[in-house]
């Protein structure tokens, strides 16, 4: 999902778990300023060690899920849960934490996929033997049926790769009035085939997608399948009260034999909602009864950083993964000041990115970010920044490029953040004071931000925004977010900078018409940079999700393919025995 | 329904030979809890009026960062003990910007105190012109008048102030909160006014003035309202704290103020989670929170028995 | 009688009509699109319109009040087609956030803030009165000051600063109670009470504290009054007085604020609810609120003042019943 929630956008932690971990048990004291710098246990580090089967995990959220429902989940923990535990996909992540968790493993299928016709079609075989949670089997034409349903004006909210990549399919309306796609076609009951518009070659990520799960016609119910979908993976619902208690036991009929990457430890899965943050906390630093056995759904809050951070013990429970999300500072290139290219440049160097650290939780959480696409589709480090490595900024050249664009004593200037976000936009306004510009903030609620800050007529002149790679493609990045095609005049999303230019659309075509996957992510990373020279905006923070577990939690890692959500594929308990508290 | 108008003969105006609000001081300066609170309010009021020249001498403007105060390993809490208090930080500092404590905290009283008052005036005035009417010209205005307090009186208040607050963004979030505050407050004292004018609309100096001659509107100034001030006055001082609070239960919700401003309300929301880690933060904008609704209510009470010693109690 | 009473229940229905159409409006006015919300971050212009015509958003506003009025009593099909939803009265129309009709959801949470409600009512009644009746009857005494200091003071404090001192003495450090939570009362009769506790103290401290001292004035004016005084000179003893007659004129005042407060708060206390994070009907409004669930946060003010203005009625209708001059 590309919209992270920005509520709890300051909070963070985290990883210090390996900064402890790995290079300090004996030492009490923390080390210089770079060694407490570096965020600790970020990838690769498995929290617990292996989980034994049996016993009741709990998770404890502050909220509901937005939609369970596989044709409408598309916020990123969401498809995480929904995707491990209740629907099986054609292909999937593997369950590793670090850049293994990036790699595809068949899921459904028997395979990733068989391209033909230059990567305009693709044919998917399902395994044999799979199973639904009442024992009947699953297929190809559940799955047709599920990215079918994706189409309905009613069951929104959900991935639009369908819409995007399928041949034939505009003015579709969905399978309820009883039409259907010719593009995807089902020949028997083990083999799907999807006919594109264009080639995509990396369409076997796309079908890691919830919307790529099989949903039989005779369970549909609507908006209401929302409330219990049919399960085909490891675990089904026994009971659910939308914002107060989700209940999962085991599904008898997955077979772990046709399932490579699940390893469904517990017995039963009990995710309490509605809960409040801080509290939340302070239960799992306690660790205390059924406590022990939980792990946390919604970020660790900032005021807890300061109980977790000094205890080694509680320190080592905490995951901070990389959410591979960036934070950007969109500048509205549709009008003056920022349709002045020097003025935008100018920006690059007047933001200091360490104060934004600072007002997100601190560099535990947060890494500065040099370029759009984050580390995880540019090999795993950071690119290098056309503007320098100083992370508190160059007032020095700011000013110069101010001066050449004009404005030699800088200029007043607006911002809309979400309420959320009002301290970072705090800090902004300290920094960009530094070079004369004077920024007047507006905040708004987190409901009606998006709308705000998408009304293209009346946008603001910045706006803090962030996207999120849907799967490990600079095609889910860019596009989204630089190509000027995509700009609504009302509800604009991604491209908040309404930033238009025919040289980067041209090459943006080019590359999603790749049938490498290998050099279109290399094209990826050199439009970055050609982007960044034309700074339609600053980019600020890479951050990491913070998640604590109990103590009696094992095989916790944050995952890298869902803004580090807990991979509840291989998720379990120490000891099931003491569960039960 | 609430309010039992008070019927009972009252001694026309004070046969005393003091100013009545002189006395009313005396008696309140009389009394060990009055006389703290009346002191205590007022220098929250001074607090309130000079809390850009207190800020100046504390060294610190209530929006500037101070990120050697915090230590960013830590997510941004206060360096040193009791949440960074030193000599430059009097109260301390904000955790993750090191915005000081002492000057938010005095500007926060500003904001408080000044949505407060003005919400209380608009009730004040509205709620006393509409009773006056209701009570003194009765028939078919009383009738509109009192099913309009009915309405007002049955709107959840709070639920309905929260949702406008948070469906307006483009306007001046002061004004709009003095606003909706005071639209809920005026049927209140408009019960109590118009209760307190039917018992003098028929007194005998009322009728003389009226035989005399005199218009509506003279009589209404010169004759009711000097009369029904006494309860006006002490009712008035009872709905500050009311309305203190009220600010500060919209703004910890999250529909108050916006930022960079700080109000005592907001900075409690922020401060909450860290009551553990930093309970200096949580508890400098509570405290001046709790003083400041606990004076104004002693002093509400002290004036009520002194000016309105039989009146209506709710 | 009847004929009050009628009209007391056509007045009733004004007012909730009159709260209907001021709070439609209030969210007409709102920026946010409810259909862009649902649609998802990449909705296309032609997707977006079907969204809005299937969410009825398309309509001008005085048909989709007249809608909402009428399907309140006549029921409302959300979608067409063979999974098209029904609700039946009362229809509230359907959550724009996951389709559930409004009524169920809020039926599902009211006996979360009626047990947070009811429950701390009779906290602070028992201790309100007890505090306020005590000090009236030793007035000007010791006990009276000390109470009414502290009943001033508890009343000072938000209900928000009372609620983490709570917790943090008798939660972190004490260890005595549970994190609050909700159990329902018919699962865990024990587990219901102790997880309430904490949120029963933290509100009904602050009411306790506004009843003492509302309770005490009218217990010192009904003592004051002349048929009190007859009782006591006609050799009454002093706790008949005070219980048969003083008690019983000086609790009608306290009665009909109680009314309002219980009736307030049935339909959720916003901020306890959200302090203690409890899934009541206050969580649930500022939960909608937040995402601009329109039809929810419209139920939940319906809801709200009709527990207000039935309270209002029935203190009425007791008042009648005492004293017949009322029903004028």
């Amino acid at each position: 999902m590309a919209r992270q929630s920005r509520a709890l956008s300051a909070s963070l932690s985290a990883s210090l778990a390996l900064a402890l971990l790995s290079a300090c048990a004996g030492q009490a004291a923390e080390g210089g300023s770079e060694e407490r710098a570096r965020p600790g246990v970020a990838t690769g580090t498995i929290i617990g060690g292996t989980p034994k089967k049996g016993g009741t995990l709990t998770v404890l959220s502050n909220q509901d899920f937005g939609h369970l429902d596989p044709a409408r989940n598309w916020v990123m923990p969401t498809m995480d849960f929904g995707t491990r535990l209740l629907y099986r996909t054609l292909t999937t992540f593997k369950a590793a934490p670090g850049k293994r968790g990036s790699e595809l493993a068949p899921d459904l299928a028997t395979d990733l996929g068989r391209p033909s016709d230059g990567g305009r079609t693709w044919t998917f075989t399902l395994k044999p033997g799979l199973k639904y949670e009442d024992g009947t089997p699953i297929r190809a034409r559940d799955i047709k049926y599920n990215v079918e349903r994706s189409f309905a004006p009613d069951l929104v909210g959900g991935p639009d790769y369908a819409q995007r990549y399928l041949d034939g399919a505009e003015g579709y309306t969905g399978p309820l009035e009883g039409e259907h796609l010719k593009s995807i076609r089902t020949p028997d009951d083990r083999t799907i085939v999807f006919s594109l518009r264009r080639p995509v070659a990396e369409f076997s990520y796309t079908v890691t997608l919830p919307t790529f799960s099989p949903v039989p016609k005779s369970r549909e119910k609507g908006v209401q399948y929302d409330l219990r979908p049919f399960s085909s993976g490891p675990y089904r619902i026994e009971s659910y009260a939308r914002g107060k208690k989700l209940v999962l036991v085991r599904n008898p009929h997955w077979d772990p034999a046709t399932d490579t990457v699940r390893k469904a430890y517990p017995d039963r899965i009990v995710v309490q909602q509605g809960l409040k943050g801080g509290q939340i906390d302070d239960r799992v630093i306690a660790s205390a009864g059924a406590d022990a056995s939980a792990v946390e759904w919604s970020d660790m809050q900032p005021a807890s950083i300061a109980k977790v951070l000094p205890r080694p013990e509680v320190r080592k429970r905490l995951s901070a993964e990389q959410t591979g999300c960036t934070d950007m500072l969109a500048l509205n290139t549709s009008r003056p000041p920022f349709d002045n290219l020097k003025l935008r440049q100018a920006m690059q160097y007047a933001v200091d990115k360490s104060a934004q650290v600072t007002a997100a939780g601190g560099p535990a959480l947060n890494d500065v970010a040099t370029g759009y696409l984050p580390p995880a589709l540019t090999g795993g480090r950071a690119v290098d920044s056309p503007y320098g490595t100083s992370p508190t900024g160059d007032v020095k050249k700011a000013g110069k490029l101010l001066a050449e664009g004009g404005k030699p004593d800088g200029f007043s200037t607006t911002i809309t953040v979400s309420t959320g976000d009002k301290t970072r936009a705090e800090a902004l306004q300290q920094s960009l004071s530094r070079v004369g510009v004077r920024l007047r903030i507006q905040s708004v609620d987190p409901s009606v931000y998006y709308d705000t800050i998408g009304d293209t007529k009346n946008a603001p002149d910045m706006a803090i925004s962030g996207w999120c790679p849907d799967y490990p493609s600079g095609s889910t990045f860019l596009p989204f977010v630089f190509d000027g095609r995509t700009i609504k005049e009302k509800g604009n999303q991604g491209n908040v900078s309404q930033f238009r230019d025919e040289a980067v659309q041209k090459r943006m075509d080019e590359i999603a018409a790749m049938s490498d996957a290998e050099s279109a992510d290399k094209a990826w990373i050199d439009l970055d940079s050609v982007v960044l020279r034309k700074s339609p905006a600053v980019p600020l923070l890479w951050k990491r999700k913070p998640l604590l577990v109990g103590d009696n939690v094992a095989g916790a890692f944050g995952h890298p393919a869902w803004t580090g959500q807990f991979d509840f594929a291989v998720i379990g308990l120490k000891d099931p025995s003491r569960s039960k508290g | 329904m609430t309010i039992t108008p008070n019927t009972t003969a009252r001694t026309g105006p004070s046969a005393l030979p003091e100013h009545p609000l002189r006395a009313a001081l005396r008696k309140l300066w009389g009394d060990r809890g009055s006389r703290a609170a009346l002191i205590a309010v007022a220098l929250l009021v001074l607090v309130a009026l000079t809390a850009p020249l207190l800020s100046r001498l504390g060294g610190w403007s209530p929006t500037a960062f101070d990120s050697s105060a915090i230590d960013p390993y830590l997510g941004g809490m206060p360096r040193g003990p009791l949440g960074g208090v030193s000599a430059e930080h009097w109260l301390g500092v904000e955790p993750a910007t090191g915005r000081d404590l002492f000057a938010r905290v005095v500007h926060g009283a500003r904001v408080s105190l000044l949505i407060a008052f003005a919400a209380t005036a608009i009730v004040v005035v509205a709620g006393t012109a509409a009773g006056i009417a209701a009570g003194y010209f009765g028939g078919r205005v009383d009738t509109v008048l009192s099913r309009l307090m009915d309405l007002t009186m049955s709107f959840p208040s709070l639920i309905f102030m929260i949702a406008v607050m948070s469906v307006a963004q483009d306007v001046n979030r002061v004004v709009l909160m003095t606003a909706v505050i005071g639209v809920f407050g005026w049927p209140g004292i408009a019960r109590v006014v118009r209760g307190e004018t039917l018992s003098l609309r028929h007194r005998e100096y009322v009728e003389a003035a009226r035989v005399a001659g005199s218009g509506s509107w003279r009589i209404l100034t010169r004759e009711i309202l000097p009369n029904i001030s006494g309860p006006v006055i002490a009712y008035t001082t009872l709905l500050i704290p009311g309305m203190i609070s009220t600010e500060a239960a919209l703004s910890f919700l999250g529909v108050g103020v916006r930022p960079p401003t700080s109000s005592w309300g907001q900075m409690i929301a922020e401060a909450v989670t860290y009551y553990e880690t930093d309970p200096m933060y949580f508890l400098v904008p509570s405290t001046f929170l709790f003083v400041a609704v606990l004076a104004f209510t002693v002093l509400g009470d002290a004036l009520r028995d002194i000016l309105d010693p039989r009146g209506g109690r709710s | 009688m009847i004929a009050y009473l009628v009209r007391r229940c056509l007045g009733v229905a004004g007012v909730l009509f009159a709260i209907c159409a001021v709070t439609f409006v209030i969210f007409y006015l709102l920026p946010a699109d409810p259909a862009a919300a649902a649609c998802g971050k990449t909705c296309s212009p032609e997707r977006l319109a079907e969204v809005r015509h299937y969410m009825g958003l398309d309509q001008p506003v005085w048909r989709r009040f007249a809608d909402y009025l009428v399907g309140i009593f006549a029921g409302r099909d959300l979608g067409t087609g063979p999974h098209a939803l029904h609700c039946g009265f009362p229809c509230l129309g359907y959550s724009y956030e996951n389709a559930l009709p409004v009524w169920d959801l809020l039926m599902d949470r009211l006996p979360v803030s009626a047990s947070l409600a009811l429950g701390a009512a009779c906290m602070w009644l028992v201790l309100g009165l007890g505090a306020g009746v005590t000090a009236a009857l030793k007035k000007g005494g010791l006990l009276d000051r000390t109470l009414m200091v502290g009943a001033v003071a508890t009343a000072s404090l938000p209900v928000y600063f009372t609620a983490v001192v709570l917790i943090y003495a008798l939660v972190r450090v004490g260890g005595l109670l549970p994190y609050p939570t909700y159990t329902p009362l018919t699962a865990d009769p024990m587990g219901w009470a102790a997880n309430l506790l904490l949120p029963w103290t933290a509100l009904a401290l602050l009411y306790a504290a506004m009843y003492a001292r509302q309770s005490r004035s009218s217990m010192i004016e009904a003592m004051d009054q002349p048929f009190i005084r007859t009782a006591r000179a006609k050799g009454m003893p002093g706790r008949v007085v005070v219980a048969k007659h003083g008690l019983r004129s000086a609790m009608m005042p306290v009665l009909t604020i109680f009314g309002m407060d219980l009736g307030a708060l049935l339909a959720g206390a916003v901020i306890t609810e959200s302090v203690f994070g409890i899934p009541g009907v206050g969580r649930l409004f500022y939960d909608a609120l937040q995402r601009s669930d329109q039809p929810v946060v419209l139920g939940v003010t319906l809801l709200a003042a009709f527990f207000i203005v039935v309270a209002n009625v029935v203190i009425d209708l007791l008042y009648a019943v005492v004293d017949p001059r009322a029903r004028s």
